[in-house]
């Protein structure tokens, strides 16, 4: 039988496990800074030490401190575990106080500590300033140490490695005497590739050349190709857009109303990773492109307009102060807190947010830090001269646009005043004429009621002009007295507007920016509570790296008119000397492609996160990267074109055994299609797919079933239907990244493979199998309609030679022709299928007069079948 | 040495392996899991059954939201100091959330109350089926949320938080004890044909639970599940030999990929879909019930009818397994801010009858003791006036400070009155009852310690609880 404790132990064993609590190495005594304060930290110190005046004068961030001991006397007696008042505390539940108490664990740690004599293993400051101290052994974490070029492995387990990529995972590898699987087939390594570059399966013509290809670069080529595809950006920069809460609708409020013109910012970012554009530029350009450009911002270059879209990433947390109901207080401080807890999740890979409160209980994030990167956007995030989510606008028209627009706008309105000269003629006419209607004596009367303002008319006047309803000529009336009128005032309006289409189009941008010389003091706040302001915080980086790379800000304003704290910001994150960034985004990368990072949490690189499976990988790609300058795409080739990534994912049982979850990387991962690759693939395989690039969302609705499917709502406040809602022929099939990301109407193909939730941002999305995963594969409209262009498509390409209709569709959906078996199995469900079908009742008669389409063939239904059993395939589904 | 872990045993033994040892040994794996340790692991869920912390009472829950906030000091918390000080200037301080409309008048409930059943519980006149079964019935009458409005407090009685974006009670559930049916969702919801409450579809997210636990939206109106009709050529014959086919190629493709659990998921995703087709379809087909029990239900009455088929799908669900159903009101139906005169009769109607009968119908059939009925709003109303423009016209404004729920089956204590308000129904005073509170019960009462029930989430460990302290109300239950 299994041992009982046994399973979380190997995983500590063979990665370090990251908990505190884990148990010191056997029989070296715990040692103070990293076994001993750690849990003080984790439990003690918010009240004894860090506050200003230590609850019974008990102070615990000190070995001395600790053995002096507070009110009820010394809290360690050095060698006598149980006569220690620590330990009895602590045992007795009494401390700490709450729900949280140390497990036994912990207390055996500090039994053991204060058995070994209470030491300390190096002397510690003399002074210790009030609040949070962060020491040397913070300071020595991996995750803050400077990434140095670790040295490659010698290689003598394969001549095969000379990618560093493999020398690094073969070294561990064969430490446990394991070496790599075979490699892949061609045909599983250009499905493999073509789905993780671009996020499309690839094309048989594209499976051929690849396999037909006997040169020794062939795969090097087909990497280079993928890379140069325009496809490439929109695959990849929908992974930047998880990390930066991308959505298309302001969220934080029920409304969810629309977030126009974010998608500016989506194209930015494609554009960005197509042109492989140096990522310190892009961090730059998103957390500070403002700073870079100087206003106003109008005749910008390309390159100047991109850095201004770019800040659209500091406009992606949810902002629900745009609503007429927002507590805005507290709505304005989550947007602040939000994007603080993007940013660092992004380029830190620190949970920053968790010191929103409290001095982050795990990791050397006093609180003041988290108000110092809030600090960083106070002034473009003015709390008390607060610009509304819709209000955030910026015009692009250039000088001659806006010269041109006023030409026009003259012209328009020469035409408005005419029509309204004649208008008031119409209308004077038709009175007339109405008037003469009257007998005599009332005309003059009639004449003054009509003519005075109705608020001003006696009772007299306004009973004759109900009595004489007719008398109420207007011009929204006249139409009704004299048609011809009415008619040529339309025209007229049909010119002018016709005229006003002439002008330039206005393109917005959602921009981020300050307002010059509004500087906002931030505050630390008390509890996070933003009613209870306490000091004021100037804007800085972690402090814990502060000896080591200060964040240095601009002395005075930027010529942009900013406080430059923003580029301050950006240009200490893309420090070549900053330990965090680099390692965070090649993670991030080696993530994407592996299916789990050297770091297996992402957005945490903290003590309660997992530590590095390859500690020296993740230094040698994350120093490569930067010196490579920041190339995400040598950072592909670096990554893709070595062994590890080109291996089988066949199990070994020897493996199994050593490394289950395969973190040593003995083999490929099999994974499942994320939401985009399904609906994508399904697109690409039926021959649907629009790869029309850029440009507004293609708009989603609730449908009559209440599922999100992608058409131009066209309905009153009760649902009734008012008319089309249909998009333009041919956008239903445009990419998924194209599909509009309304936070509240996720796309129900989408949703149900696990899109990403913009909450605020997705560091990893789940996997999940659920049965209506296979409900809508089933029965769904989406996929029956690529069902049937799939087998359109098929027999237009094969045929209708059954064993042809087959193949082909073996090779568009699977890349690979079929097998004898598969062959065999296909044709005989095609035959059975096909007799079905047959069987079923005959269709209506169309009623008398119309023109029914003709019904499919029992032969159509039966490949339609057979197409969508293929679409619902777990080969299809999942990648090797 | 090199410990066995799970996943390796299983490779070990790859498909020699049945269903039930499979289970048995998730099973080990999360009884022995050492809670405080984030799982690396690669994220895959189910709803496979998963074993309790303890031994449960209750294996369903039928929630019936009754969103908007009905008058506890109306139905079921009679104050007779307010039919005292009626009209009369309120003798304290009230927190008022519509401070435009605001009164300081008493309002004595308009209604009568009387000690009904063996227990002699107090029911006002508004609800005379409830009071024939208040024998059944457990009163608490200390609920109380203390955040201001409606959208905060549902979430607060939802996820125990007061923000959106976080799991809700049946998806914790499902999480901790998986699915009792292989044929039916395990977590369904019934909105109101005429509108979501408010707070909408988020009553039944997962939030950062993974999306499996999500609730199944039962719509009020036909298809009522959504993508459960085979398109009309595939049904039948046909569709099942398209599942045979997908299910040959699957298997085909399995047995090139041993030991890949996701895959032999996927295929059992299938099955389970197949099966709701026509399982989903039966469990919403009420042609089958007897003319009785209609009747009992108010099906044929215009003014429970609709309520009335939602209450009574509810049962047909959880009678086949199903592990969580909400039944909600439509928008802010129970909100009286005027004319309560008029509106809380109307509500009243609408849901006395078919609430008491899925009561009694559960408990007819046995199915009472292991279902957990759960009725009340995110918050309750205050003892002035609010909008004194005239008899027809007052209402009562919010109240989270001190509200009623009721309880029946499930291992409550039944014909039982727990806590107090004070004696103008403002603040719950006596046994007070949180959010916190009530949700530990709740998973007591299926068998988990809501402390322990919890999920790694970027290095935290999260509960339902959200780190406060849920007591269990031991005096509640049997």
């Amino acid at each position: 039988m299994v041992p009982t404790a046994l399973p979380s132990v190997a995983l500590i064993v063979l990665f370090g496990g990251s908990v505190i609590a884990a148990e010191p190495p056997a029989k070296a005594p715990p040692a103070f800074n990293t076994d001993v304060r750690p849990i003080f930290k984790a439990y003690c110190t918010e009240c004894h030490g860090e506050a200003e005046k230590p609850k019974g004068a008990l102070d615990l961030r000190l070995q001395r401190f600790i053995l002096k001991g507070g009110k009820s006397g010394p809290a360690v007696t050095a060698g006598k575990a149980d006569e220690s008042l620590l330990i009895e505390r602590v045992k007795s539940g009494d401390m700490p106080p709450g729900k949280k108490k140390l497990t036994a664990a912990e207390i055996e740690t500090l039994r053991k500590w204060i058995a070994a004599g209470a030491k300390v293993e190096a002397p510690e400051p003399e002074t210790l300033s009030i609040g949070f101290p962060i020491t040397d052994d913070d300071r020595r974490y991996w995750a803050f140490q400077p990434i140095t070029r670790s040295r490659v492995p010698a290689t003598k387990t394969t001549p095969a490695a000379s990618n560093p990529v493999d020398a690094f995972l073969l070294a561990k590898l064969s430490d446990r005497g394991l070496s790599f699987a075979p490699i892949a087939d061609r045909v599983t390594i250009i499905r493999r590739v073509t789905f993780d570059l671009i996020g499309l399966p690839p094309t048989p013509e594209e499976v051929d050349a690849f396999v037909n290809d006997k040169t020794p670069e062939a795969y090097a080529k087909l990497v280079n190709r993928l890379l140069a595809s325009p496809q490439y950006g929109e695959r990849w920069g929908r992974h930047w857009l998880d990390v930066a809460g991308y959505a298309d609708s302001e969220g934080g409020a029920p409304e969810d109303p629309i977030r126009t013109n974010a998608w500016k910012y989506r194209d930015y970012v494609i554009r960005s990773f197509n042109a492989d554009k140096p990522f310190d530029r892009f961090i730059r350009e998103q957390l500070a492109g403002d700073e870079l450009v100087k206003p106003p911002y109008a005749e910008l270059s390309a390159a100047d307009l991109d850095a201004v879209v770019a800040t659209g990433f500091l406009r992606m947390a949810p902002d629900g102060s745009g609503v007429a109901s927002a507590d805005q207080k507290l709505a304005r401080n989550q947007v602040l807190t939000e994007t603080v807890k993007i940013t660092a999740s992004a380029f830190l890979g620190m949970t920053v947010g968790c010191a929103q409160c409290h001095n982050h209980r795990y990791d050397p994030i006093p609180q003041t830090d988290f108000y110092r990167l809030r600090a960083a956007f106070e002034p473009a995030y003015n709390l008390t001269a607060w610009v509304a989510p819709a209000s955030r606008q910026v015009s692009l028209y250039t000088v001659a646009d806006k010269k041109k627009a006023t030409e026009i706008e003259v012209d328009a309105a020469k035409i408005d005043a005419e029509r309204i000269k004649k208008q008031d003629e119409f209308i004077e006419a038709t009175f007339e004429k109405e008037l003469a209607k009257l007998p005599m004596e009332m005309r003059d009367k009639a004449k003054l009621a009509r003519n005075t303002l109705a608020a001003k008319r006696t009772p007299e006047q306004k009973k004759l002009m109900q009595d004489h309803p007719s008398l109420n000529v207007s011009a929204g009336s006249l139409y009704l007295y004299d048609s011809k009128a009415a008619a040529e005032l339309k025209k007229m309006t049909e010119a002018a507007a016709e005229v006003r289409k002439k002008k330039p189009v206005e393109e917005f941008v959602r921009v981020l920016t300050e307002v010059p010389g509004k500087v906002p003091t931030t505050f630390l706040h008390h509890r996070g509570d933003p009613d209870q302001p306490k000091d004021a915080v100037s804007p800085g980086g972690l402090a814990v790296l502060d000896g080591t790379l200060p964040l240095k800000l601009s002395e005075k304003p930027l010529a942009t008119g900013t406080t430059g704290r923003r580029l301050a910001l950006a240009n200490w994150l893309t420090d070549p000397k900053h330990p965090l960034t680099a390692r965070v985004l090649v993670n991030r990368v080696w993530m994407l492609h592996f299916g789990k990072g050297l770091v297996g949490t992402p957005g945490d690189f903290g003590r309660l996160g997992e530590k590095p499976t390859h500690p020296e990988l993740l230094d040698w790609l994350a120093a490569e990267f930067v010196e490579k300058g920041w190339s995400m795409k040598a950072l592909h080739r670096q990554i893709l074109l070595s062994n590890a990534y080109q291996q089988s994912t066949m199990r070994e049982t020897a493996k199994d055994s050593v490394d289950p979850d395969n973190r040593l990387l003995g083999r490929f991962t099999v994974r499942r299609l994320d939401a985009e690759s399904v609906r994508d693939g399904m697109l690409a395989v039926s021959g649907k797919l629009n790869l029309k690039a850029g440009g507004p969302p293609v708009p989603v609705m609730e449908d009559d079933a209440g599922l999100i499917v992608i058409g131009k709502a066209n309905r009153d406040g009760a649902q009734y239907k008012l008319g089309d809602e249909s998009v333009p022929a041919g956008e239903e099939s445009r990419r998924s990244v194209y599909v509009q990301m309304r936070r509240s109407k996720p796309l129900g193909v989408l949703a149900a493979f696990d899109w990403a939730t913009a909450e605020p941002n997705c560091e990893v999305r789940n996997s999940s199998t659920a049965t209506p995963q296979a409900l809508l594969l089933l029965n769904g409209d989406f996929t029956a309609a690529q069902a049937e262009a799939f087998a359109e498509r098929v027999r237009k390409e094969a045929g209708p030679e059954l064993k042809s209709q087959v193949s082909q569709a073996w090779r568009l959906i699977y890349g690979q022709t079929p097998t004898e078996k598969e062959l065999a199995g296909a044709v005989r469900f095609l035959g059975t299928a096909t007799e079905t079908f047959r069987k079923l009742p005959a269709q209506p008669l169309p009623k008398a007069g119309t023109k029914a389409p003709e019904p499919p063939t029992p032969e159509v239904r039966a490949l339609s079948a057979f197409c969508q059993a293929l679409l619902s395939s777990n080969r299809f589904l999942y990648v090797d | 040495m090199h410990p066995f872990t799970r996943r390796q045993l299983l490779h070990h033994s790859t498909f020699g392996i049945g269903s039930v040892a499979l289970a048995h040994l998730l099973n080990q794996e999360r009884l022995l899991a050492d809670p405080a340790k984030p799982d690396l692991e690669p994220k895959h869920y189910d709803l496979k059954l998963k074993p309790t912390h303890f031994a449960p009472k209750a294996k369903a829950m039928i929630s019936l939201f009754m969103q908007g906030g009905p008058s506890h000091v109306d139905l079921l918390d009679p104050k007779p100091k307010l039919t005292e000080l009626d009209g009369k200037v309120f003798p304290g301080t009230i927190k008022f959330d519509n401070a435009a409309q605001a009164s300081s008048k008493v309002l004595g409930s308009p209604w009568k109350f009387a000690k009904r059943g063996q227990c002699g519980t107090e029911v006002s006149e508004l609800l005379p089926h409830l009071a024939r079964i208040i024998d059944d019935i457990t009163v608490v009458r200390s609920m109380h949320t203390d955040v201001n409005n409606h959208v905060q407090s549902i979430h607060a009685l939802n996820t125990g938080r007061i923000v959106s974006g976080h799991p809700v009670l049946g998806s914790w559930l499902c999480y901790g004890l998986g699915s009792e049916s292989q044929e039916l969702p395990a977590f369904v919801a019934l909105p109101d044909p005429v509108s979501l409450a408010v707070s909408g579809v988020e009553h039944w997210s997962n939030g950062w639970l993974p999306s499996v636990y999500q609730g199944t939206v039962v719509r009020s109106r036909e298809p009522r599940i959504p993508n459960l009709d085979p398109p009309p050529h595939l049904k039948g014959d046909s569709q099942t030999e398209l599942l045979k086919y997908l299910d040959e190629l699957n298997r085909d493709h399995l047995a090139g990929h041993p030991g890949e659990l996701d895959l032999e998921a996927r295929i059992a995703g299938y099955e389970l879909a197949a099966k709701m087709q026509t399982a989903a379809k039966e469990a919403l087909d009420l042609s089958r019930e007897t003319v009785k029990t209609k009747a009992m239900y108010g099906l044929h009455d215009p003014a429970t009818a609709e309520y009335g088929t939602r209450c009574l799908i509810a049962r047909r669900l959880v009678e086949r397994g199903v592990r969580f159903v909400q039944v909600f009101t439509s928008n802010q139906q129970w909100d009286n801010h005027g004319s309560i005169r008029s509106t809380l009769p109307a509500v009243c109607k609408k849901t006395d009858k078919p609430c008491a009968a899925l009561v009694s119908d559960l408990k007819q059939r046995g199915l009472l003791d292991t279902t957990l009925v759960g009725w009340g709003g995110e918050m309750g109303r205050l003892p002035v006036i609010q909008n004194d423009a005239g008899t027809t016209k007052v209402g009562r404004d919010h109240n989270t400070y001190g509200f009623t729920w009721w309880f029946a089956g499930g291992g409550f204590k039944p014909g039982m009155v727990y806590g107090a308000t004070d004696e103008f129904g403002h603040h719950a005073v006596e046994n007070k009852v949180s959010q916190h509170d009530f949700h530990a019960t709740l998973l007591h009462l299926f068998g988990l310690d809501a402390k322990k029930l919890v999920y790694s989430r970027t290095g935290a460990e999260l509960s339902l609880l959200n780190g406060h302290d849920g007591r269990v109300v031991k005096e509640l239950l049997q």
